[in-house]
């Protein structure tokens, strides 16, 4: 404020210009931070990364695929190679076979005593030990531990870590290449449902109005179609194989991730910062994906994640009811259902798919959870 | 909510029709033969196809398919399964076992799932939620499947304490519900989680509402206000668990049936598929959808029903 000089008090107007002196004002700065700025996907970041289960989930997963590259190349067998004599071999792992834990010895029953003795039905020195011996009518009969490797006229050396399934085939092998294509399966599937899903949901919920009525609509008479009978359906149509297995999870499964993004569409779509966005002239394009998809990237990375093991799980239950892939290719699904079938007698060709597909399962939903978590922004800074 | 009622089964018969459209397409037009027998006389055979209208163009076979759906009930003909028997029959007989199995299943899952929600709820981050929680995280996400054959072998071949197989033919009571004691179980495990997981979820959000600390103020104890109010407002949301099994009793579950060799509706599916019984898996299709159907609208009716909050069509 000015105030005239003439206007003010008189003793005042006669103050000698040396007194005057320049007040200090108390400036008040604000402290400058001296710590790195955090985003949202940074901290959310490090908020999975603080969740122990989710680390651990997060190796798990980690190593099962490292293993589904490596494996199959380094075992010397090929997973179609087949060998008849060598059928339902037990598993073999080097170093525990001296502890004699999965050494590749089999308990046969029912022989009769006399023909352990011949060397063309039981090699030199596969027979380790006579458990019981028991009278059958005339026959004397024995149960006995043999060296089923010996048995079968496996080389030393040679080791099925898994054991063979019905035709001789490495299990291992099988197992680690039916995990890659498993694995393959439910990525692409997930991809594949993001991408529809996404522009689906997005064109729905960005324009509004006819258009959107009209998607809605026509997504909830899909919906409403069961999803055993869509999958089904579409699996006797496309015929089995790992492309189709990918379109029939795919029929019935973007409808979900369109259902958020269209959600996600009307929260954004009215705030100021698109308005000013659409008054410079910013094409409809632009505004989709560069001003208000992005928003939306936290839920949907969090529902990808919970689909993989979805879609996993819908891979091996097409395998058991004979829709799976086809033939000679594994997938987790056809060995488990391969090995249910000789369950009681070989249990170890059940037992590996069955250890790997839960840890999977297991791995893959303790991970979305922790991802879920991390992402979710009203819980952000409680720790 | 008449009017929503009515538009809603408007809406689920339109459904029902596409899906008979569609799986008669699907399945009649996939290069296979409808109907093959070595054992019959290609001149007894014609006669059959005759019969079955199988030299007609597709678009009369569809009238046909449509006509006798909707005017007789009759859903063809089985041709590989059960040949010569009435599809609609076959169906029909399966139901009771897996009715039977699905209601057992029913019968523990439901009070063992709230049992175990609403201990993990009230006992948050205690060993006993601990301990639930794991469990829940396992049982949802390790495969039925694999339970089936972990109980399999462990319960009936390692320690025989139960018949691998279920025993249609059982001689008593008492050892037909024996052979059923397995595959009830593997049916269980994933709903009982699934209940036990929403209501932990949905009990945890309602015991720190504003409503329970006011039930608190006006003198209820911690006990009457969270069976008064927590427990009864968590029950809501659970129906949307509860109702698709309840109505699911009659599909029964795929792939557990065919380990335990139930002569139910899933087995039988996988059964048609496999067998190439064209007419059977239309049908079940079409069965299949129609209980999903109807869950769906017993879910949407039961809504405003169950949660007088949710009315819609604008609380008439």
């Amino acid at each position: 404020m000015i105030v005239e000089r003439d206007r003010l008090p008189e003793e005042l107007q006669s103050i000698p210009a040396e007194e005057f002196r320049r007040s200090e004002r108390d400036w008040q700065t604000d402290e400058r931070f001296t710590t790195e700025p955090i985003g949202f996907y940074k901290d959310a970041l490090r908020r999975l990364f603080s969740n122990k289960v989710s680390v651990v989930s997060l190796a798990a997963i980690v190593i099962i695929i490292v293993l589904a590259l490596i494996v199959p190349n380094v075992t010397g067998y090929g997973y179609t190679e087949q060998n008849v004599k060598q059928k339902n071999l037990p598993s073999k792992v080097p170093g525990l076979c001296r502890l004699g834990i999965l050494d590749g010895t089999r308990v046969l029953t029912n022989i009769k005593k006399t023909s352990i003795s011949d060397p063309k039905r039981y090699p030199e020195g596969c027979v380790l030990e006579v458990i019981r011996e028991y009278k059958a009518g005339k026959q004397t009969v024995v149960d006995v531990k043999v060296d089923y490797y010996k048995y079968c006229g496996v080389p030393e050396g040679e080791y099925h870590w898994m054991g063979t399934d019905y035709l001789g085939r490495d299990i291992l092998t099988r197992l680690f290449k039916g995990t890659r294509i498993s694995l393959m399966i439910a990525f692409l599937s997930v991809v594949t449902n993001l991408i529809i899903g996404v522009v689906y949901g997005s064109v729905a919920g960005y324009y509004g109005g006819r258009v959107d009525l009209f998607l809605t609509h026509l997504a909830e008479v899909l919906d409403g179609l069961p999803y055993i009978v869509v999958t089904i359906l579409f699996m006797l149509w496309l015929g089995s194989g790992m492309l189709s297995i990918v379109l029939a999870l795919t029929v019935t499964g973007w409808i979900g991730t369109a259902r958020l993004t269209r959600a996600q569409f009307y929260r954004y779509k009215g705030r100021e910062y698109v308005l000013a966005a659409r008054t410079l002239g910013v094409p409809d394009k632009k505004l989709i994906f560069r001003h208000i998809l992005p928003n939306t990237v936290g839920p949907l990375i969090t529902r990808a994640m919970i689909a993989v093991p979805g879609a996993i799980f819908s891979e091996s239950f097409l395998a058991y009811i004979g829709l799976g892939i086809k033939p000679p290719e594994p997938s987790i699904g056809i060995l488990l259902s391969e090995g249910q079938k000789v369950l009681l007698q070989y249990p170890n060709q059940t037992f590996f798919p069955a250890v790997l597909i839960s840890v999977l399962m297991i791995a893959f939903n303790m991970l979305s959870n922790g991802l879920r978590d991390a992402m979710d922004p009203s819980r952000r800074g409680e720790d | 909510m008449f009017k929503y009622v009515l538009g809603r089964l408007g809406a689920m018969l339109l459904t029902l029709f596409l899906v008979m459209t569609l799986s008669f397409w699907v399945i009649r037009l996939m290069p296979m033969t409808i109907f093959e027998n070595p054992e019959v006389s290609p001149e007894v055979q014609r006669r059959l196809e005759d019969r079955m209208h199988l030299h007609e163009p597709m678009i009369v076979q569809y009238y046909y398919f449509i006509e006798g759906i909707v005017t007789r009930g009759d859903f063809g003909t089985s041709v590989k399964i059960r040949p010569g028997l009435a599809v609609f029959d076959i169906i029909r007989e399966r139901i009771p076992p897996t009715m039977l199995l699905n209601f057992f299943s029913l019968f523990i899952s439901i009070p063992l799932g709230i049992i175990a929600g609403t201990i993990a709820a009230l006992r948050r981050n205690t060993w006993a939620d601990n301990v639930i929680s794991f469990l829940i995280v396992i049982f949802i996400s390790v495969p039925s499947f694999v339970f089936a054959s972990l109980l399999q072998y462990v319960f009936a071949f390692a320690v025989p304490l139960f018949p691998t197989l279920y025993n249609a033919q059982a001689p008593t009571v008492w050892a037909a519900f024996h052979s059923m004691v397995l595959p009830i179980v593997a049916l269980s495990l994933n709903p009982i989680a699934t209940i036990a997981r929403y209501l932990r979820g949905e009990l945890i959000e309602t015991l720190s509402s504003e409503y329970m600390l006011l039930a608190r103020t006006k003198g209820l104890t911690q006990k009457e206000a969270t069976w008064r109010h927590a427990f009864r407002n968590s029950l809501v949301p659970i129906a949307n668990t509860i109702i698709p099994l309840i109505t699911g009793i009659m599909g029964g579950s795929l792939v557990i049936e065919k380990i335990f060799a139930v002569p139910g509706e899933g087995g039988l599916l996988v059964d048609s598929i496999l067998g190439g019984d064209h007419f059977l898996t239309v049908a079940l299709l079409i069965f299949y959808s129609f209980i999903s159907l109807v869950t769906i609208f017993v879910v949407d009716v039961s809504y405003g029903i169950i949660d007088p909050r949710i009315r819609i069509g604008g609380g008439k």
